[in-house]
């Protein structure tokens, strides 16, 4: 029994190592528990059986199996926020690229949640490929708005139509903005998009889709979109999902990432899953040398 | 009315009554029917706009320092040079507010300035400028004499070389695009606008044969100074960006110099802009065929400094592998003027050319004694 559960063992070593190796943190963190299950107590075990003291081999086990689940912690994070004055948080991502699989899900979920338009993503996955054949490397980065602290996007706009709110997102009026698109060309992520009125029934045919007729969320202002209004004519951006924060959710790039590779939280609440990702000494921001201080943090 | 005259206005409504057909899609379709987008968000219209404010800026040079600084030389084209002056700013006004995503929203630019945009700053700065060329033609042409007229082109004065570099600044203090972030754009847009004003009045004051020997030899070795500092600008632009060989700003300018609109640098901007009306303004003497030549030449070929400034800067993607990363309309970072941006642009061309033409027509005490 002891010898078939060393095997085991062996064996969860070795396909761990094989998903560390070829497959990415996705697999890893989805598979893993299933492969896992049932097996870790008689992993423990063997263990003590064996040495009589406690775990010789104590695999890398995925996060969600380590106490808390992230999710579950965000959302108490999350929570914690809501309490305090809006201008004591300060929200921001934390990304982790050695677990993005470049799924699209965040991409499709922000565009299903904020009933975006074609041609406007706030959150694309940018494919990177480095080096040349056959020493190629590749990662995805997503890109949501940095929600700069000091963002150029801002100051450049010439009627305050947006700005950044105490909490560190910076939003947008549509109702004040003209359209003059002057914070597209200062934004150095490429955040911004115009919104120049494209319909997905334009390119079909016919008339809108019901998907096109549904109010968006945004702000919390639920506007249908319409050829004559805003934000047709508008810039738009990722605003970090606010309506939902402010409901105590998580964003929606947050929760459909499927290989966890988003966080979210209150950076200034140093309990927070975001603080203690943030901290590390893997984390990069993008163009740090602009001195934009985004609120986007990448762990590589 | 002249021949010329009658040219001018035939052409003018040729182009008025063809752009139409832009400025209604402009309204039927929005914007959807530019090629700009999310990814390069400014085109055609800015690039007219900047290229008509100017040669406002440098045509009204030719009036303020005419009576403000008291060039005698210069004098006998105050009015055609105001003309100009107001038709460019009318028409590059036109182009702007078209171009924006809310043009009845305009007025916000009043009513909500933001005290940190150079854009908001311009707002103001066109409308006391929009304002003084009124004023100052009203004047010119009901109270000659008037004492108020020289402070008041003094102070045109300041304003069009604070706002000629300030037009600048709205693109150089944009540290996101490399191109744009120099703190020589300002002192470009000058240059390049007060070369290209005062070529457009020279070309005009010929075509409608009111050139004077004394303000043909002025405005010759003027404009001839000012398409060589030009020179000098570009060139000490592109070699230190070339030498620096900071890989965006390098990207750009390699669009520019080699990309797929190389013509419109090495043929327009180069060729017919800079080289060759140097050397007719420097070795064909004062012949006026060759002096309008060379007017013409260099404000008809001014848009396209502005379009080397304002696409290439845009068409270089922010972050690499952004242009795959998410497809869809307006997602692209290559950029040619459709039909209807075209359309739109030479109808404000053409609305410019009317509303001067009509105010020559309207307003004779305007115009100088025919040489
Ligand atoms: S990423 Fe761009 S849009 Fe977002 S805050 Fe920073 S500058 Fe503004
Ligand atoms: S597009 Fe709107 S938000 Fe952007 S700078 Fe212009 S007015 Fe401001």
């Amino acid at each position: 029994m002891a010898q078939e559960i060393q095997t085991r063992i062996r064996t969860l070593a070795t396909r761990r190592a094989f998903l560390a190796r070829f497959a990415s943190g996705v697999f890893a963190s989805l598979i893993a528990p299933a492969v896992t299950s049932g097996v870790l107590d008689q992993v423990e075990a063997a263990s003590r059986e064996r040495t009589g003291v406690g775990p010789a081999l104590t695999p890398e086990l995925p996060e969600g199996m380590n106490g808390q689940h992230p999710i579950e912690r965000m959302l108490k994070d999350l929570q914690r926020a809501l309490q305090k004055p809006v201008d004591q948080r300060r929200w921001a991502m934390v990304i982790d690229l050695r677990k993005c699989v470049g799924c699209y899900a965040c991409t499709v979920a922000c565009i299903a949640e904020n009933k975006l338009p074609p041609g406007i993503a706030y959150r694309p996955v940018i494919t990177e490929t480095r080096g040349t054949y056959p020493n190629v490397s590749r990662r995805f980065i997503p890109r949501p708005c940095m929600q700069c602290e000091n963002p150029p996007c801002v100051s450049v706009c010439p009627v305050q139509a947006t700005w950044k709110r105490p909490d560190g997102i910076v939003v947008i009026n549509y109702d004040q903005c003209i359209g003059c698109r002057y914070c597209i060309t200062a934004c150095p992520y490429a955040a911004r998009s115009f919104d120049s009125g494209y319909f997905y029934s334009d390119f079909e045919g016919g008339s809108p889709q019901p998907y096109e007729l549904l109010p968006s969320p945004e702000y919390g202002e639920n506007r249908v979109r319409r050829k004559d209004a805003s934000p047709v004519g508008n810039v738009r951006k990722c605003h970090f999902c606010l309506h939902r924060i402010e409901r105590g959710q998580l964003p929606a790039c947050v929760l459909s990432c499927m290989g966890r590779a988003t966080y979210f939280g209150d950076l200034n609440d140093p309990q927070s899953l975001v603080s203690e990702l943030a901290s590390r000494p893997n984390a990069f921001r993008l163009k740090e040398e602009m001195g934009t201080e985004p609120k986007v943090f990448y762990l590589v | 009315m002249s021949r010329t005259e009658k040219i001018l206005w035939g052409i003018a409504l040729v182009g008025f009554l063809a752009g139409i057909a832009g400025l209604i899609q402009r309204f039927t379709g929005g914007h959807t029917v530019a090629a700009y987008g999310t990814y390069v968000p400014w085109g055609l219209w800015v690039a007219v706009y900047t290229t008509l404010v100017g040669i406002s800026i440098g045509s009204f040079l030719i009036a303020a320092l005419g009576e403000g600084a008291r060039i005698r030389a210069l004098q006998p084209l105050t009015g055609i040079a105001l003309l100009t002056a107001l038709a460019a700013l009318a028409g590059g006004l036109l182009a702007i507010w078209l171009d924006l995503g809310h043009p009845l929203r305009f007025w916000k630019l009043f009513f909500s300035t933001s005290p940190t945009s150079i854009m908001g700053w311009m707002a103001w700065l066109y409308t006391v400028y929009g304002i003084l060329l009124l004023v100052l033609i009203y004047l010119k042409w009901a109270r000659p004499t008037s004492p108020l007229l020289r402070p008041l082109f003094g102070l045109g004065l300041a304003l069009a070389v604070i706002f000629g570099g300030a037009e600048g600044a709205l693109f150089g203090v944009v540290s996101a695009q490399a191109l744009w972030e120099s703190a020589l754009v300002p002192i470009r847009f000058l240059v390049e606008g007060a070369a290209s004003g005062m070529a457009l009045v020279l070309f005009l004051a010929i075509l409608l044969g009111y050139l004077e020997p004394e303000p043909g030899r002025f405005l010759r070795w003027t404009l001839l100074g000012l398409l060589l500092a030009t020179a000098v600008l570009e060139w000490s632009e592109y070699s230190t960006t070339i030498y620096a060989g900071i890989p965006a700003k390098v990207e750009s300018l390699r669009i520019v110099l080699f990309g797929p609109f190389w013509w419109v640098f090495w043929i327009f901007q180069i060729g017919l802009g800079l080289v060759v009306p140097i050397i007719l303004l420097a070795l064909s003497g004062e012949r006026r065929v060759w002096l309008g030549v060379a007017g013409g030449l260099v404000a008809f070929t001014s848009l396209s400094a502005k379009l080397n400034l304002v696409i290439p800067a845009l068409v270089v993607p922010e972050l690499e592998g952004l242009r795959m990363a998410f497809t869809g309309p307006g997602l692209s970072f290559d950029y040619f003027p459709t039909l209807s941006e075209w359309l739109l642009a030479v109808w404000v061309a053409s609305t410019a050319a009317l509303i001067f033409l009509t105010a020559y027509r309207l307003l004779p005490a305007m115009r100088a004694r025919p040489a």
